[in-house]
Parts: structure tokens; sequence; C-alpha cells
């Protein structure tokens, strides 16, 4: 063995677990997901059969409606409000911050199973949101939030919100302290106001963070699972289900399990592509 | 020193990771046509002998119905066999059916597992036992009505042979209207409908006195017992059953069944569900029944122990009407039944407790939970609420109107259901549309 | 800094404190729900009449929440050292030394960094009961492992490669191998990332839910947030004790990330790849 190879005796247990236990399970998916197979019997070979279906099954195709509405929830509400808050905060140093970013990194931190239960509980008949409803004269709206068709899918997107917001916050606000402090001085000088500041300097600066935040936030919410699965597990009718559910329920108690890996495969050439223009766009601009 | 050790050790680590790593990858790949490998490989069948070895035995049991009522068969059964233990596990019906096909293929598969749909599924991958010869030998075909036995008997092919047997009934299933005696007087309501057109009358009654008339739990199963209640009422059971086993050119739109659908939608939009039916489970719409929040419900049999407990005397039963007082007693119903892994260490053990549920005493503890005893001469009839959906179950039984729930047609028939009649609840779907998706759904499984 | 007109101060803090409620309410009425008589309906956010740690016995004791969290804690145990020495061997490699082809295993390693679990969860059923492994936590260990590799490899890899070069060279001269130069010289210096990394390791395998709902369908083997998962179906009346066991499931990440905020706070934001 050549010793510019010998580097790679490294490199090969760490390869070794990746390939096995995750690309070749990946490559496995795409395989199966050119066969009828119900996981029991002998497949049949169906060639793109199960994409066409996934593709024109309106179920299937809901589902990933759903998961790019929940993008709204996970991403861009978690976003904006992280970047208005940044907006608010940035200019000045505040004491106290430190328990802030403690506290709002929560939701991030403990289990979405445990978050999914404490939400669904919040949403039930006798559950605070209702309660703080009627408490305030509104006890007209009150509702089984979650199995509510016009309101399940928002109430599912809230706990992503809630989940995601502190994360960009944080992610903004430590961005912004790698801004040179003349930019703002700068700034000021030319007599901007907060919001002309936050437009051409901090906004500018945090590109590279917002296209972090934006990858996670997307990927989370394309690829959510536990949320869905405790707090409504795809009710009221289709209106919560999302592909991590079907891929689930297709594969385990369906017998498809072609379908469910072909779907599995669609949404993660979906994550990857909207991934790639994301960091794409991030760059280019710079 | 320390650098010999460091080199030593940098070379056993990767190498022993390396080697698990690619002996893993090189099985997998021999996996890779999907089929070729999968199946029980275990014994099909029980065997022949049914002597319980003498020693401590532990029985996992998994189920989804009548928690209650489980635990005091097995304590029951305990006393007779101080040596068998078995640990019950209970999960909800809709997780149990998610679930079972997976937990019966696992190495683990609990010893004993309630049987659900797909269990035609199970069985026909070789994951749970033929009963066959358990029942010549403890001569179940005297102890279980022929016909409870058949409905067990299932083949890959959904046909009832009667050659092979896959569980044994605890206790019968069936589905009705349980209702509030008290406050149904406050509303002017003195008995049980005798038609659909009198029930009708109540409910606008109930709703007319400011309560809510009937509680639905559709965010489970709740929804699709309701449904499968009116069916049962319009469509000829004959049609239905044919439609269930998949017989050629059955379908499940009908005239009857539109008008059956259409009556659903119709009770929603006058608003004689619960506000929140779509958000409200079964176990949690029993709850509020029992708390007063609706004046009747619609649930099974397996409510009933709990109802007698809460509400004593004010309890009552009944089944859909019809629309006339003579109308056939139609309702739908499932045994409770157990199946053994074909992956148990004891199949003896298993079927002691199998044979036990065939013996009067286990007949009284069924009886007690609100469940029929298999055969319905061994034990008197319970007074209250078990009463009533005792003699009910009689009268169906007389009339052979026992039909199979509806998501027995095919293992991915329960979302559809669900998921159409919390539709139908919220006006999100035609009554045509919703029959449509369910004859796909039939037509995917029967259709080839 | 300049101080901020008082208007524009006050309105931040007013902000700050209306999220900090927004965050907080969730989990005060879910702990004081817990606090509740067992059994009992709760409605809203009522302050307990009395306090009573009962319904966290149960859920311990009867509910199983110790098996649970047993299985939990040996599943993370065994991922996060293993994850550790692993990433270390192949980001010092990738980071430090000029392999041939190191720049396309590197791409190899990040490409999987948006792996979702629904990718690759139906297969590795299927794959390992061929292999034995389903049921056992070696097989949930080995697949986390895996699943967090592409994040560990790059966030050592990074780390490597922005220590002094100089270090290493000087190392090489005074004769030292790569073996020493990596656990005499680097490791040593890379105490927090590798801290922070472990952290964020043991976070993600304590929170896996779809991966352990379907690998292991042995109840007494369930981590405690697949045991959650179930335990909501089985008892969604008994709002005390379900309160009670979603407590006891947050508490062990959240006592660590207090008790080690500076690095978990770190690691989540500059490695938020993965979340």
């Amino acid at each position: 063995m050549g010793n510019k190879w010998r580097g790679y005796l490294f490199v090969l247990p760490a390869l070794a677990v990746y390939l096995a236990f995750a690309v070749l399970p990946a490559l496995h998916t795409a395989y199966l997901s050119f066969f009828d197979w119900d996981g029991v019997t002998l497949g049949s070979w169906t060639g793109l059969d199960n994409y066409a279906e996934v593709f024109q099954d309106p179920g299937l195709r809901g589902s990933v409606l759903n998961a790019l509405v929940l993008v709204v929830f996970f991403a861009f509400l978690p976003i904006l409000m992280g970047l208005a808050m940044t907006g608010l905060l940035a200019r000045h140093r505040r004491p106290g911050m430190a328990a802030f970013r403690l506290l709002f990194m929560l939701p991030q931190v403990v289990p979405l199973v445990a978050v999914g239960v404490t939400w669904r509980w919040l949403y039930g008949d006798d559950g605070v949101l209702n309660e703080t409803l009627s408490g305030i004269g509104l006890g007209g709206v009150t509702r089984a939030w979650l199995g509510d068709f016009d309101w399940a899918l928002v109430a599912v997107g809230v706990v992503g919100t809630w989940v995601l917001s502190g994360l960009c916050m944080m992610l903004f606000l430590s961005g912004v302290q790698k801004i040179d402090t003349h930019l703002y001085e700068a700034a000021r000088l030319d007599g901007a106001g907060a919001v002309r500041e936050f437009v051409s300097v901090t906004l500018p600066h945090l590109r590279g963070e917002i296209a972090v935040a934006l990858t996670v936030t997307t990927v989370a919410a394309l690829a959510s699972f536990d949320i869905v699965y405790v707090t409504t597990g795809g009710g009221p009718g289709e209106e919560t289900t999302v592909p991590g559910l079907l891929v689930y329920r297709l594969a385990f108690s369906d017998g498809k399990v072609g379908l469910a890996s072909a779907l599995g495969v669609v949404l993660s050439l979906l994550i990857l592509v909207l991934v790639y223009v994301i960091n794409r766009l991030s760059r280019d601009e710079r | 020193m320390t650098d010999t050790r460091f080199q030593r050790r940098r070379r056993r680590v990767p190498t022993a990771v390396c080697t698990l790593a690619l002996a893993l990858l090189l099985t997998a790949c021999t996996a890779l046509t999907p089929g070729s490998d999968t199946g029980g490989n275990g014994p099909r069948t029980v065997p022949r002998s049914t002597a319980v070895p003498d020693e401590d035995i532990t029985l996992r049991l998994t189920f989804a119905d009548a928690p209650v009522m489980v635990d005091a068969l097995i304590a029951a059964f305990r006393k007779k066999h101080p040596r068998i233990t078995i640990e019950p596990s209970y999960t909800q019906f809709a997780d149990y059916v998610k679930n079972i096909k997976l937990s019966m293929a696992s190495e683990t598969a609990p010893d004993i597992a309630q049987f659900a749909v797909g269990m035609d599924d199970i069985a026909a991958r070789g994951d749970i036992l033929d009963l066959a010869p358990y029942r010549d030998t403890y001569g179940w075909d005297r102890d279980f009505p022929a016909a409870n036995l058949e409905q067990l008997s299932g083949s890959g092919e959904q046909a009832t042979t009667g050659r092979h047997l896959y569980g044994v009934p605890a206790g019968l299933s069936m589905t009705g209207i349980y209702y509030n005696k008290e406050l149904a007087a406050k509303a002017g309501i003195t008995g049980p409908p005798k038609t659909l057109a009198e029930f009708e009358r109540q409910l606008a009654a109930v709703k007319e006195a400011g309560m809510t008339p009937l509680g639905v739990g559709a965010l489970d199963s709740g929804g699709l017992h309701l449904w499968a209640a009116l069916v049962n009422n319009m469509m000829p059971p004959r049609d239905y059953r044919d439609w269930v086993k998949g017989a050629d050119g059955a379908t499940i739109k009908t005239k009857e069944t539109l008008a059956a659908t259409d009556k659903l939608t119709e009770w929603s939009r006058k608003g004689y569900f619960n506000e929140s039916a779509n958000g409200t489970g079964q176990v949690d719409s029993t709850g509020q029944f029992t708390r007063g929040d609706s004046v009747f419900l619609i649930n099974g049999n397996w409510a009933a122990g709990q109802l007698a407990q809460a509400m004593g005397d004010k309890a009552g039963f009944f089944l859909m009407p019809g629309e006339k007082p003579s109308a056939r007693a139609v309702s739908s119903g499932f045994s409770v039944s157990y199946a053994i892994s074909s992956r148990t260490e004891h199949p003896e053990a298993a079927g002691a407790f199998l044979d036990f549920l065939g013996s009067p005493e286990a007949a009284k503890i069924v009886v007690a939970n609100g469940f029929l005893p298999p055969d319905a001469g061994a034990v008197p009839t319970p007074k209250g609420v078990l009463g009533e959906v005792a003699r009910e179950h009689k009268r169906v039984t007389a009339d052979e109107g026992m039909n199979h729930f509806p998501d027995f047609t095919a293992p991915n028939m329960l979302d559809p259901l669900r998921a159409g009649v919390q539709k139908l609840i919220a006006g999100r779907v035609s009554p045509g549309g919703y029959l449509d998706s369910l004859q796909a759904v039939w037509k995917e499984r029967n259709g080839k | 800094m300049n101080t901020a007109p008082r208007a524009e101060r006050w309105s931040g803090y007013a902000l700050l404190t209306v999220l900090a409620i927004a965050v907080i309410v969730p989990f005060l009425s879910v702990f004081l729900a817990s606090m509740q008589p067992s059994g009992e309906p709760v409605v809203g956010m009522a302050w307990p009449e009395q306090w009573s740690l009962e319904n966290y016995r149960n859920a311990w004791s009867v509910a199983g929440f110790s098996e649970l969290m047993r299985s939990s804690l040996i599943i993370a145990v065994g991922v996060v050292p293993a994850s550790l020495v692993l990433a270390a061997l192949a980001g010092y490699a990738l980071g430090t030394m000029r392999l041939p082809g190191g720049n396309a295993v590197a791409a190899l390693f990040i490409a999987g960094l948006t792996i979702p679990v629904e990718l690759i969860v139906v297969p590795l059923y299927f794959d390992l009961r061929t292999v034995g492994l389903s049921d056992s936590y070696l097989g949930v260990i080995l697949v986390e492992i895996a699943l967090f590799m592409p994040f560990s490899v790059f966030w050592m890899r990074t780390h490597f490669r922005t220590t002094p070069q100089s270090l290493v060279e000087a190392a090489r001269i005074d004769g030292a191998s790569s073996a020493t130069i990596l656990f005499r010289v680097l490791l040593p210096l890379a105490r927090p990332p590798l801290m922070t990394l472990g952290l964020l390791v043991f976070m993600w395998s304590w929170n896996q839910f779809l991966l352990v709902l379907v690998l292991i369908q042995d109840a007494t083997k369930r981590t405690a947030p697949a045991g959650l998962g179930f335990f909501v179906g089985q008892n969604n009346t008994d709002v005390p004790m379900l309160a009670a066991g979603t407590i006891i499931v947050m508490l062990p990440i959240t006592l660590l990330y207090l008790l080690f905020q500076r690095s978990f706070v770190s690691g989540l934001l500059q490695g938020a790849f993965k979340g």
C-alpha cells in the first residue's frame, strides 16, 4: 500500500459504517421503488409505475403539497420572525440575552414526539388554547383544532413555527455579532434609520445564516413525521398527511413497499433540489 | 511506550469495525431481490401434543380490545395454571392495526395476539400458527359455534375453507347505540326507537332541548361504525357480505348505500353530532358520554363494561333501527379472538390459554365485560346495559344479521373509511365520491 | 456601544418577553397537568390543589417509562462514543492529509447531510431482519451512527482543517507517525468540538422516532420517544399521567442542555445542518 493511501485507514471505519447502514439502504430503496412488492411474497418488476402513481394519485400528491404548505410554517415564518427580532435587537447590546437565548433554543432540543404530545393537548377540546379563547370572550371560535378540516394543517404548522423560530432567531443574532461595527457606525453617519440600516447592512451580511436556516427548516418541514404522527395521524380526512407518514403506512401496514420506496425517493430528491437551489442562490449573489 | 500502544490500538479497532461492517454489507447484498427470503421459516402449525410442560412459562399477549376483560381472563387462567404467567400489552385499535404486521413478523413477536384485519396476510406468511390440530384434540368445534370458527379459518385468498384455524374467539363484538336514559327523558324520549324515522325524531328532539344528540368518536373508528350501522339497515346483507368477501362484481356504490351515506351527511348538517367529532377518539367520546355530554353514543359492546360501571342503570343500548319495526336485526361485529405466533416457544401453554377461553368460567368474565360469550347458553343474561347488549345480540344472531366490519375488506381499507367519514361529517366529499373511493380500494385488492 | 433610545429598548424587551411566554406556556401547561390527580380530566392551565409526584411514580414504574429510558440510554451510549471515534479518525485524515480522491470521499459524506430517515427506513427493516439485527439495540445503534456520520465527519474535518498546519508539520519533523500526531497533538486540542459533537449526537439519538418505531417492535426495547408515541394512543384520557410521561422523556436532554449550555448552543448554531 502506498504511503499516500495509508491515510484511508483512518477513513475506512467511518466510511464502512456509513456505506453499509446509510448509503446502501438508500440505494436499496431506489431499487425497491421499481417493484410491486407487498413485503412478503415475491415482488414483480414494474418499472416506473410507482413513480407514475406518486405523481398521479391525489392522496400521494396531496401529501407532498401538504409538506410544501408546512414549509411556510416551518421555514418562512420562523425566518421572518427571526429577522424581525434581529432588526429590533441587533443594534444594541442587551443584558440578559443569554437567558432568553437559552430559553428560545429549548424547543429545538427536546424530542419532537414530546412536543407533539404537548401541543396535542394544548389544542384539545379542554386545552389551553380553547380555554384562553373562551376566557377572553372568543368562545365562539373554539374548536378541536386538530380535527378541523380548515385548521388542522395550520395547527400542525404552528407547532413547527414554535420549534424552529428560536433557532432562526439565535442564528441571525449570532450572525449579526460577526458584522463589523464600523459598518453600522458608517451607516449611522449617513443618517440611516433603523429600517435602512437593517436592509443595507444587516440583511446582506446575514445571507449565509439565512441560507443555513432555510436549509434546516425546509428539510424539517418536508421530512416531518414525528409531530404529525402524534398530533393528527394525518387526519382529518387527509388534510395533514405528509410523505413521511405515507412512507410508513404504505410500507408497513398497506403492504406497498415499492410505492413507499418511490415516495421516499421523490421526497429525498425534492429535498436535494431545494437544498441545492437555496445554497446556490445564497452563494451566487454574494 | 505510548506510541506502540497507540499503534496497536489503531490496528485493532478499525479492523474489527471494518470486518463487521463489510460482513453486514455482503449479507445485505444477497437480500436485494425483494421477497426472496421472507416468510416464516419456523413451524406452520401447532404441535400435536397439547401437554403443557411443567415449568415456569411466561407468555406475552398483545391486544386492542377490552383491557379489563383481558386482565380478568388472565387472572382466572392463572389460577388454573399457576406456572403460566401471561403479560398483556394493550394498544389502541388504530395503532394496533398499523403495527400488527410488523410486530408479528419480528423475531420478538408476542406469543399470543388478538386477531385483526390483515391476519389473513399474516397467516399466509406463516407468522401465526394453524391451530387445526388443537381444534381436533381439544374439541373446539364443540366449544365454539361453527360460524365463529369459520370467520377465523382464513386463507391467503380470503376464502373460508375451514380446513385451517388461525384463532379462537373469546368474546363476540357488535356495534350499536348507547343512550343516557336520564337525559333522554328530559328530551321527552321514553324508550329506544323502533324505526329509523323515530330515531331521527328523537335526535331532533334532543337537539331542540339544547343537548348534543349523538356522540361520535370519528378521530378513529367511531365514524365508520356509524356509517356501517346505517348501511347495515339499508343494504341487503347478502350484497354487503359479497362486497366484504370480494365476490366478483360486488360494489359498495348502490342506491341503498348512497341513501345511507346521505343520511350521515344530513345528520351532520343538522348538527346532530358532537361539534368536534372529527377530533375526538372513541375512548374520549365514551368518556364524554359518561359525563352527560351527549344523549346517544355510537360505539361497540366493548364499551358496555365501562359504561355499566360509570353510569349504572342510566345507560341503555339499542341497535340502529331499520325502516320498519319488523326489520331484520343487522349489526356489524366480529369476535375478539386470539392467534398464536409461530415464533412462540410455548405453543402448548398458549394453546391451553386459548382452550380456557371456551370454558364456562371464561364465558362469565366475557359477559361481565359486555361481550357475548361464544356459547350464548353458557351464562345467564346479566342485568342493566350489559343485558340490553346481550339481548340485542341474540336478536342479531337469530336473524343471522351479523355483518363483518367494513375495514375487513382490505388491509388498507381502514384509512379511506376513517378519512372518508371525517370528510362526510365536514361536508368535504359527496356521498358518491366517498363510495367511489372505497370501491377503488376494493378493486385494487380484488380486481386482479 | 451607545445606549438605545428608551422606547426602542423597552419595546425590544417587551417583545422578547412575549416570545418567552409563548415558549414557556406549552412547557408550563404540561408540567401543571402532570401535577393534577391521576385520571382526572384537566381543563386548561389549572394550578394543582395539591402538589404530588404520584403521576411520575406511576409513569415510571407502572407505565414502564423506566425501561423506555434505559433503552434510550443504552442506544445513546452506544452511538455517541463510536460516532466520536469514527468521526475523529475520518475527519483527521480528510482534513489534514492529502488523500488521493479525498475530496470525492468528503463529498460523499457531505451528500448524506440531508438524507431523511424516510429514504432508508423501509429497506433497513427488511435488511436488518436478514442479518439478524432486527429488534436489537445494536442494529439501531449502527444505523444511527451511519445516519449522523455525514455531519460528524463534516464537523471534525472542519475542525482539523482550521488547526494550524504548523503544529502537524512540527510533529512530523520530530518523526511522529500519523497516529501519534492525531492522539498526542491534535485530539487534546479538539476537546471542545468533540464535546459539542458528542452532545449533538446524543440529542439526535435521544430524539429519534421513526427509525425506532420501525426497527424495534419489541415493546420492552422501545426508546423513550417511541414509547411515548405508543403511550399517547393508550392513555389519551389520563392526561396527568401522559403529561408526567412527557416530562420524563424531555427531562434528561433538557438537563444536559442546561448543564452544557455553551457547547450546546454553539453546536446548534454552527452545526444547524441537521435537526
